[in-house]
Order: C-alpha cells, then structure tokens, then sequence
C-alpha cells in the first residue's frame, strides 16, 4: 500500500484579531490508497482546518508550513492555477450541508456535468451520460428520472448522495469528507456511510473523513487519528483504537458516547480551550484524571507501545478495554401517578395554500394517546418529518390542536385565559439550540432572573441569591451572570437555558433535541446533568429526539413515532431488548451499540500504520 | 510560491508604537461613527448653541448693505435687503432643528408602534394595516406634503405632525418584519411559556433585538425630515416667513442667482449637506459597530 496523501509537520495558524493564531500544530498522517482514516476531533481540535488546508480553502491570512505530498507532488509548492487542477480532478471533496454546498436554482444533473467538465471538457451528451452513472452509482433510485430534478427536490439523504456524486465526477484519488453525515438521521446516516465506503473500496481511493463522532466510524473506518486543541492525541488503527485505546482523551471520549442501554456516561469536566490559550504542555492535561505535574509541562512524546500510538506520558495500559461495557438493569419501570395525560392528539398543518389554491391539510399528529407519569422521563424518538417536535409543540400548548391534553386532570382546552395561562407556566421547555433560546442582548443574569420575577417568585428570597442557586444547580460559576449569551460556550449557553426553565419552577420540562447541536463530550455533561436534576427535583421530561441512543439512555419510557402516528410505545428495557416493530428495530439497529464484554478486539500484529512521525 | 506560504511571523513591534497602533486601530474601526458624531455635534451646536455666540439680530436690515459679499462686519455677507446672512443661518438652523427633530421622534414613535402592532397582532389587523400602509407608501410624500401644507396654516407644530406622518410607514414596514421573522425565535417562544404579555415581549424581548436596526434607522428618520423641510421651505411651504430655515435661505439665495450671491446659496446648502451627512454617517457607524450582534 502507498500512501495517497502525507501530511508532514503541517501547521496552519489563521488570523483572529490583531494577530496570528496556531490552529493546528504538527500534524503527521498519512492516507492509503483504498484506505478510509477518520480524523476525529470535537469542535476547535483543527480537524477541518486541516482537512481544508488539503484542498487550500483556507480563510484570507492563513499560514501553512509543513508538507502536504498527494503522491508524489508537494502540494504546498502549487500556486493557485495548479491547485484548482487538484480540486476536484485529483481530490474530491463532500461538505457537510448538502444543501447549502448545491446550487438551488439549477438541475443536479447540470452541475454533476459541470464538475466533469471543468476538468475533462467534452461535450454536454458525454457529461451527461457520466451525470447519469454517477447517479445510479451513488445509489439514487431511477437515476435517469431524476437528473433533472433541483436540489430541494431531493431529501437531505439523497443530496448527500448527489454531493457525492458530483465529487466523483473526475475519479479522485482521494475523497475528503467533511462532516457528511452531520445533521442526518441516524439511519440516512448509517447509509451514506455505507456508501462511501463501498465507493472507497470500489474506486481503491483514499477516504479523508473528518468527524466529530466517533461512533459513525466505528464500523467502516481503517484508520483513526484523534486531535485534541490542534495536536495529535492518538492515531492508528481503528481496530486496536476501539478495543484498546490509550490515550485518556480516547478514552475519555469513548465513554462519552451515549449507547443503547449504557449505565451512566463518562463525563469530561471543563472546556475545550481557546486557540490563544491552549497549555504549555500535554493540551488535555488541565481536564485528564490520570495528570502529573509534568504533563502539564512536557509535550508528550508518541508512545508506541500498543495497537496505537498516543501522545501520551502516562498512556492507559496496553491492553487496557474502555469501561463502556456496563449495562444498566432496566426492569419494566415502577407504576407512577399519571400527570400529563394526552387523548386523541390530531395536529394539522395547512400547507401549500395561497391568494387563488386553498390549503391542503396535512396531518402532522394523527391520534396519540399516551400518558406521563410523575417523575417519569417519556423518551419520543423519530426521524425528521415524524411529528416529534410537534408533538412537543403541542403539550407546550404553541399550537393548535385536536383531542386533549390534561394536567393533573385539567384539561387545558376547557381552562380559562387566566387559568390556561398559569397551568401552561408549568410545562417549560428547552431547546435544540441554546444560542436561538437565549436573547442575544440580554445578559444571563437578567434571562435567568425573568422567570423569577414573572412567577412572582421574586419575594422569597434576593433574585440575585436565587439566580446565584440555579447558577450552581446547572454547575455554572455565578460570575457567567454578567455575561452576553454570546460570550459563553454551547454547552454553557444550554446550562444556562435549562436554569431559566427551572427557574419557573416547573414539573414537566419539554427538552427538544437538547444535546444534538453540542459536542460529544458537552453532550454527555449535560444528558448527566438533567438525569441528576430530575431525581433532586423531582422533575419530569418529555425528551424529544433522533438519537435513539441518548433516548435510551435517559427515558424510563419510549415511544416511537413514524409518520404522525405512534409505532410502538414500551418500557426502555423492553425496546431495547425486544423491540416489536421493525421500524423500531431499525432505530435500534442504527444506534451506537454497548461492545459486548466477551466481544474479542484482538492486538493487531502489523505496525501501526496511518501516521509516523 | 513555497517562501510565500511559509512566511515567518512578523516580529513584534515595540510598545510605544504598538500602543499608537492599537488607538488607530481603535478609530479605524469606529472612523464612520466618529466622523458621523463630530458632524452631528457641530450641526447642532450651529442651531442651538451658536445663536447665543453671535447674538446678532438676523432681522435687522442695513438698506447700505444689501447684496453685499462677506466683510469684517458681515461674516457670511448679506442678502438682498442687507440682513446679516451669518446671523439668518444660525436662526434659520434653529428652525429647521426644533421641527424636523421632534418630527423624527413622532415618525419613530408612530413607526415602532403599528409595526409592532402589526407584527403580533392577529392576522386580519395585520393585514389590515399593512394593506393600510401601502395606501399611505402609494402616494408620493411630496405630493402629500403640497396638499397638506395648503390645506392647513403652517405653524410649527402643523409641520412637525405632517413631516411626521410621511416618514413613519417605510420603519413601520420594516419593524413589523423583523417583528416576524424574531416571534418565531427559540427565547420568544420560551418566554411565551412563562406567561408573559404579547405587550411584555415586544418591550423586553423583541425591542432588545431590533435595537440596532431602530437606532440606526432613527439616525436616518432625522436626516430625511432636515432634507424633507429643507424641500418644503425651498417650495415656500416649510417655515413661514419672517421665519426663515435653510431651505427658504437657499431658494432666497437661488432666486437672485444671476447676481451670482454665492454667499447666500452656498453656506446653506453646506449646513444641509453636513446636516444629511451627519445622521446617515452616525447610523452607518452604529450599524456597523452594533449590527453584527443579533
């Protein structure tokens, strides 16, 4: 095997202010012909730097040193002429917003040709007929019928697999691939990466794949190098990684992770630091468990020891097995008092509809019945389209609706104003993205301190000592108060969302899709933190998500929904266990699964390959 | 090319130079701010403060004087019945201030109000006043402001509500938009949740978003009523005479533009020009500094 692409010693730095800033230090990795490394890293480790630095897309003022070899030529030394020859001709690229990376307002078929074109020429027949294999290649139900279709006509799976497409038009070398499968459903997502590691296998092309995630790569990937706040943490092959990682950020974030069934995720305490203020020494230092006092003064030398190297002082032992293998013991769940009670739920959207056409209606919900116990955290999981926001939408009486929804035996339909008003205050809600659920001017003392004064919890005791309490009850430091929303992190500004709900004091919170704009590692923090919220307070949650493992992980009970209606609805243990449907089964399936402790990941006898330095 | 790309980084520069640099960085991104707020503070000390430093009667007439150009005695000349034209300026700036000002408050106000209106209120009322509103945009101000003006007697008061009612639709338009497109946003739903008043979230919650639009556009709002009564004075229905304003000196001034009176046309289009100038640079100073936050 040889290698496609060598990154050697490529540092990269970008300008942020008034001066220059390392993003990326020392990188050495190696891409194999017909090989897929995954370049894993949470967001701020430099992972699509480097993989943009590749393709020279790099903001205005960025630096680069180092060497980047795509067989034998030193891509560094190209000027801008020669690099638009590589793109595209010799490495192709996929991003991860299909949609925005497709031009809306012309034919895919016009622009997988266009990419043929730029570099092949030839006529518009010849391009086509490459647009139409490209297609069928890529897996597009009745490809020759839809080669004139828009980008929007397409689902946000099926644009991937264009984008793909239109990558492979020249037959690369080599395919980066930036996040694909980010922000599709589990299952789509299964999929796409499926597919481009079929197309790797069939092209004997090298596959670049940055991803934040390290359980999308879990199944398909050869190689796996890990970066940390812009260093190489550990790298090798993906083999030895998942049964014996060695470095504790591997391992740290491994555990994080959430998987079907798992007992209780790993949490990794503080941030990811700032490029400007990155430590002296090992990066990861300042949050590892197993630091000395020379870690954080030494960069770490690689420690080749094991199935992997990591750039580790104190690597995890040799054979040392991650400790994700705990299953938690889920029996059916205790009966509970029922608290919110849902009968015949029918929510319709007019769509369509304008001055001439009337509305067709489209039903969104289709008659759910379903109950929540007190104290009792209901799981909903689907896909895109299945109904599961509106269905959170619709308990947080924001929409219209048919049937009932009652609280405590109160039925919300036949309250008054007044009534409704109040009974409405003790449903709250969180949602997917912080930044969109705090306002932008305000600072957090004053988003916190709202609800408190507009519950009239004002006297009970100074707001400022209460909005210090919920501060803490989130583990926030009191100081973040003085603070704009956009000064703090994601996982921080969703901290902060989840103390203004309870500053409400409510007994249902409605978390929609609380973790899926956060990283790995916040994600985890976070999903401990409502676990542990609910069983001090008492709370119960409707949590509303895609991820059927993080649903697993928190819901005591799951109810599935496809198409606006429910498809089975049952104990965790028991869905997990035994689902019914297969539909479900397919949810499940898709999912990060829990190794099995018996399950053997043997040390690989061949050298570690994917990166030397 | 490789020399290029491998560029070393630039030593540091010393302390007393980096620290000029930074205060120059620091005016360099605020340059437009500055420039508007020092023009702004030179226009209205011009019609407010400088009356009281040159206490001269701009309604004294020196028959002698007439037509004369700028002298010792006469700063800025005088006009055709020998008035001192620098004394008429500042009198005149004081005029156009105390009318287009406060008509720029009430187009703000009525502006922010049916926007906001509009924006959270049922969908009939909506489409009532936006449907409302584009009667009002339909007509030409002008021709609006020609036929008020000789309907009504013009006093000051008559032409602050009248500039006030041609400029407030164009922000009303625009608050009632921006008014939709934040309703939908995460932490207004959220607030909705905890009970709170449609009245409560357009006060707290979506007037603290728009900020920087409705600073900015009210920047705009006053250079449009200066420009909007300068129009209106130089078609002599603006301030009433013996009143005078910049636009009645220059339409004085152009009137007699065969006896080629620059003195008398070209320090009031000056003022009026540095008057538009000032708000317009103000709101593009504040845009760009307060904009991007949102």
């Amino acid at each position: 095997m040889s290698a496609m692409l060598r990154l050697e010693n490529l540092s990269v730095s970008l300008t942020r202010g008034r001066g220059n800033v390392a993003i990326l230090d020392e990188l050495n990795l190696s891409v194999n012909r017909g090989e897929m490394l995954a370049l894993v890293g949470e967001s701020g480790s430099g992972k699509t730097i480097a993989a943009l630095s590749v393709m020279r897309l790099l903001p205005k003022g960025a630096k680069i040193s180092g060497h980047i070899w795509l067989e034998d030529d030193d891509l560094t030394l190209k000027d801008e002429a020669g690099m638009r020859k590589v793109r595209g001709r010799d490495v192709g690229m996929v991003f991860q917003n299909p949609l925005a990376a497709l031009n809306p307002s012309r034919t895919v078929s016009l622009q997988i040709e266009e990419a043929w074109r730029i570099h092949n020429g030839g006529s518009q027949k010849v391009a086509r007929g490459r647009a139409l294999e490209l297609l069928g290649e890529v897996g597009i139900p009745n490809p020759a019928g839809r080669l004139d279709d828009y980008p929007h006509q397409f689902s946000g799976g099926m644009r991937q697999r264009v984008m793909i497409a239109m990558s492979l038009a020249c037959s690369p070398k080599l395919l980066i691939a930036d996040e694909p499968t980010t922000g599709l459903d589990p299952l789509v997502a299964r999929q796409i990466m499926a597919l481009i590691a079929r197309l790797r296998r069939e092209h004997d092309m090298g596959v670049l794949f940055v991803t934040h995630d390290l359980s999308v790569v879990e199944e398909h990937a050869d190689a796996i190098h890990v970066l940390y706040a812009g260093r190489s943490v550990e790298w090798g092959t993906a083999r030895g990684f998942f049964g014996h990682p060695r470095h504790p950020y591997s391992e740290a974030l491994l555990g994080s992770v959430a998987r079907v069934g798992q007992a209780r995720l790993q949490n990794i305490p503080g941030n990811l630091p700032e490029p400007e203020s990155r430590p002296q020494g090992c990066r990861f230092a300042p949050r590892c468990d197993y630091r000395q006092p020379e870690c954080e003064v030494l960069l770490p030398p690689p420690d080749t020891n094991g199935a992997t190297a990591a750039a580790c002082l104190f690597p995890l032992p040799v054979n040392a097995r991650p400790d994700i293998f705990a299953m938690v013991e889920q029996g059916p769940s205790a009966f509970r008092k029922p608290q919110l009670e849902i009968t015949h739920l029918v929510v319709n959207y007019a769509s369509g509809g304008g001055l001439f056409s009337r509305a067709k209606p489209f039903k969104a919900l289709n008659d759910i019945t379903l109950s929540l116990g007190q104290g009792e955290c209901l799981g909903v999981v689907g896909e895109s389209g299945s109904g599961k926001s509106t269905f959170g939408r619709a308990v947080l009486q924001m929409i219209g609706y048919e049937g009932s929804i009652s609280l405590d035996g109160k039925d919300f339909s036949k309250l008054g104003r007044p009534g409704r008003r109040v009974q409405r205050r003790r449903i709250q809600v969180v949602f997917q993205d912080p930044r969109e659920s705090l306002n932008p001017r305000m600072r957090i003392k004053d988003i916190i301190a709202e609800p408190i004064r507009m519950i009239g919890a004002a006297g009970k005791a100074p707001v400022a000592q209460q909005v210090a309490n919920l501060l803490g009850r989130v583990g926030l430091n009191p100081e973040i108060g003085e603070l704009l929303p956009g000064d703090v992190s994601g996982g921080q500004a969703q901290r902060i969302a989840i103390a203004r709900a309870l500053a409400a004091e409510p007994e249902i919170i409605v978390l929609d899709e609380p973790t899926s704009a956060l990283d790995v590692s916040t994600q985890a923090m976070l999903l401990n933190l409502l676990k542990d919220l609910a069983i001090e307070g008492g709370l119960s949650y409707i949590l509303i998500s895609h991820d059927f493992a993080v649903v697993s992980y928190m819901a005591d009970r799951i109810v599935v929904l496809n198409a606006g209606r429910v498809v089975e609805v049952n104990d965790a243990g028991s869905i997990i266990t035994a689902p019914q449907n297969d539909y479900t089964k397919a949810l499940v399936d898709a999912a990060p699964q829990l190794r099995a402790p018996n399950r053997e990941y043997p040390l690989p006898t061949q050298n570690v390959t994917g990166s030397a330095i | 090319m490789s020399d290029q790309l491998m560029t070393e980084a630039i030593a540091q520069p010393g302390m007393p130079s980096a620290r000029m640099g930074r205060l120059f960085d620091w005016a360099s991104d605020r340059s437009t701010l500055i420039i508007g707020l020092t023009l702004s503070a030179l226009v209205l000390f011009l019609g407010f403060v400088a009356p009281f430093i040159y206490p001269v009667d701009p309604f004294a007439i020196h028959p002698n004087h007439a037509l004369e150009g700028p002298s010792r005695m006469f700063p800025l000349g005088t006009d055709e019945l020998g008035r001192d034209e620098l004394a008429l300026l500042l009198s005149g700036g004081l005029a156009t201030l105390i009318v287009s000002l406060p008509s720029a408050v009430l187009a703000f106000v009525v502006g922010v109000a049916y926007g906001l209106a509009s924006g959270l209120g049922p969908v009939w009322l909506d489409r009532l006043l936006m449907r409302l509103l584009d009667a009002v945009l339909a007509l030409p101000s002008l021709i609006i402001l020609l036929f008020f003006a000789s309907l009504v007697s013009l006093t000051n008061t008559s032409l602050i509500l009248l500039l006030g009612f041609i400029a407030w639709p164009s922000l009303a338009r625009l608050v009632r938009n921006e008014t939709m497109a934040q309703k939908g946003r995460d932490f207004v739903l959220a607030t909705e949740q905890l009970g709170a008043s449609r009245f409560y979230i357009a006060r707290v919650h979506l007037l603290r978003v728009m900020a920087p639009i409705l600073v900015v556009n009210g920047t705009f709002m006053v250079g449009d009523a200066i420009f909007a009564l300068s129009a209106l004075s130089f078609l002599g229905l603006g301030v009433q005479p013996p009143q005078v304003s910049w636009g009645s000196l220059l339409e004085t001034g152009l009137d007699i533009i065969a006896l080629d009176p620059w003195w008398m046309i070209l320090p009031p289009g000056i003022v009026v020009f540095a008057a538009l100038l000032a708000a317009s640079l103000t709101g593009q100073g504040l845009l760009l500094r307060w904009g991007n936050r949102r």
